[in-house]
């Protein structure tokens, strides 16, 4: 199938910096204090779990990386490029899957991605939307309206969307909500896929810890807007050696158990 | 295929022509164009039943008169201003029409914030300002379209009924259309803004709706409403303008926006005594006005809405 590793844009200053990178990232809804002065550095290629129990601040981490809000102090960048003063570069850069994806239900898969590319700027966004839906292969989707889809289908078409305009960074939001055990499983093997073969760098809001251990390549545990754990899944397990899951180890380094 | 920098004109391009695509699969364009259609088609029978009724009830005098062996003056209804047909319009467009337009704003700007898809939208690289023009061009468009059908009809309904339409009454039919325009897109840029400003739609709608209602009944409650000689006999003089409570209402008048285009509409269609040019574009101004500040307010209130939440439609 056609679809090619992620395009070069600026590639060179692209590799030189992490993927993602947060800098004593704060950020307050009104008087809640949701991020404490997180920092975190993601290199290409890594698949990354981050964890945390509901309201730990995950979502509002991934909503800064996405520029759909602007942190209160600190710093983020997605390749280097920082999400409020260089926001254009860095949605070239990002494939954003959120919790509950839906879209336009009148439309079809098909209309919907070719609507989504173009804004992304792409030359011939149909044909980059198609490509998009067979790699995931879901082409069969393609002219089917939205509005019909169910939520393992919706969820395929979120991440052809995300994917679209091959990312460097692919952010994804609790992307098991709502699947069944097949779509989960068949979701795992999409993520490992576009960072095998395209070489998107995954970061991933989850609560699965059975999922973590399979897909991810590196995880953190987020605590109450507080970074409380970072290192690479192999370095995980031989520094809890006595930990049989990690579901253990995720209690153990402190988050409540999910 | 590599993404590139995408040009602005571009983006609005695809923001309207999806917002197109969704009005017409929403049948909020098949609604809204045949809606003004009727209206149209109701206002040229209502105008030409009145007329037709008050020539030969004339007619029918002047039999008589002549069968008593009386002179009879001619007959000056058929004086009237040709465009006289279309004056239940003037009504029509500030009542119906400014609804539809409601609609249409409240809809253009509020699914995106119900279906999650601004979350989608803004995390491309477009700017807010190029999404809202996107969306205010949809809602303009759709609203011309819906026009556009009501001039061709009372254009047919003219020519049926007047047999010929010279230069002049078919640039003034023209105007009048243009005016109803600007003064829907008023009301299409309100249904956007309360969208923006509410987070529920159903208030954001409600809302949109109670400023309709201000801008229609209340504020000419508050002008000419207010003026008991002028009520009495629309002809003569506003009596006491310059004492007390009167010149308070008398500053509302031009943020009287129904009143203002209803005034600059029947000028244009010649259904109340003739105007001077320059009073016609003044009553036309606070509509104009009121479009302009209005989509500002739409592109600086988009600036700061949380795209990261989806709205509720409950």
């Amino acid at each position: 199938m056609g679809l090619v590793p992620t395009p070069s844009i600026a590639r060179t200053h692209v590799m030189n910096e992490p993927a993602i990178e947060l800098r004593g990232l704060q950020h307050r809804y009104d008087t809640d204090l949701v991020l404490r002065g997180v920092d975190l550095r993601i290199e290409h290629g890594e698949v990354f779990g981050f964890l945390g129990h509901n309201g730990a601040g995950k979502t509002t981490a991934m909503n800064i990386l996405t520029t759909l809000i602007t942190p209160t102090a600190g710093t983020a960048a997605v390749c280097g490029y920082d999400v409020v003063t260089e926001r254009s570069e860095v949605t070239r850069r990002i494939g954003y899957l959120p919790a509950d994806v839906r879209m336009y239900g009148h439309m079809s898969a098909l209309e919907n991605l070719e609507f989504l590319a173009k804004l992304s700027g792409l030359p011939d966004a149909r044909a980059a939307a198609m490509e998009a839906l067979e790699f995931l292969g879901c082409a069969d989707l393609a002219k089917r309206r939205v509005g019909t889809f169910s939520t393992g289908m919706r969820q395929r078409i979120g991440i052809a969307q995300a994917i679209v305009h091959r990312p460097h960074v692919l952010l994804l939001d609790e992307p098991t909500s709502g699947l069944d055990p097949m779509g989960v499983r068949q979701l795992r093997n999409t993520i490992t896929q576009l960072n095998a073969e395209l070489g998107m760098t995954v970061f991933m809001n989850t609560h699965l810890l059975s999922e973590v251990s399979k897909v991810c390549t590196t995880i953190g545990v987020l605590n109450h807007g507080e970074l409380i754990y970072n290192d690479s899944i192999e370095n995980t397990t031989l520094r809890f050696p006595d930990e049989s899951s990690l579901e253990d180890i995720y209690v153990r380094v402190g988050g409540p158990t999910p | 295929m590599t993404a590139t920098s995408t040009s602005g004109r571009a983006v609005i391009g695809t923001v309207s022509a999806q917002q197109a695509l969704t009005f017409r699969r929403q049948r909020v364009r098949l609604i809204g164009v045949a809606t003004l259609i009727m209206v149209t088609a109701m206002a040229g029978i209502l105008g030409w039943s009145s007329h037709h009724t008050i020539v030969r009830v004339f007619d029918q005098a002047v039999q008589l008169q002549a069968a008593a062996g009386n002179p009879a003056p001619a007959n000056p209804f058929l004086l009237k201003p040709s465009l006289s047909l279309l004056s239940n319009m003037v009504v029509y467009i500030p009542l119906i029409g400014a609804l539809i337009a409601l609609m249409v704003g409240h809809l253009a700007m509020a699914e995106d914030q119900t279906n999650g898809m601004g979350r989608l939208i803004f995390t491309r690289p477009i700017a807010r300002t190029q999404y809202a023009l996107g969306k205010i061009l949809s809602a303009v468009r759709l609203l011309a379209t819906a026009l556009a059908g009501c001039w061709a009809l009372s254009l047919v309904a003219l020519l049926i009924v007047n047999r010929t339409l010279n230069g002049p009454d078919l640039a003034r039919l023209t105007g009048f259309y243009a005016l109803s325009w600007a003064y829907l897109v008023v009301f299409a840029l309100i249904g956007m803004l309360t969208a923006l400003l509410i987070r529920r739609r159903s208030l954001a709608l409600l809302s949109a709706i109670a400023v309709w209602i201000v801008v229609t009944f209340v504020l000419p409650q508050f002008v000419s409403g207010l003026r008991p000689t002028q009520s009495l006999n629309p002809l003569s003089e506003p009596a006491g303008l310059s004492q007390g409570f009167f010149r308070i209402t008398h500053l509302a008048q031009p943020i009287s926006l129904v009143e203002g285009y209803k005034d600059a509409a029947s000028s244009i269609l010649r259904t109340t005594p003739a105007t001077t040019a320059a009073e016609t574009a003044l009553s036309v101004l606070p509509t104009l006005i009121a479009a302009a500040t209005l989509a500002l307010l739409v592109l600086w209130r988009i600036q700061r809405h949380d795209y990261s939440r989806s709205a509720s439609d409950e």
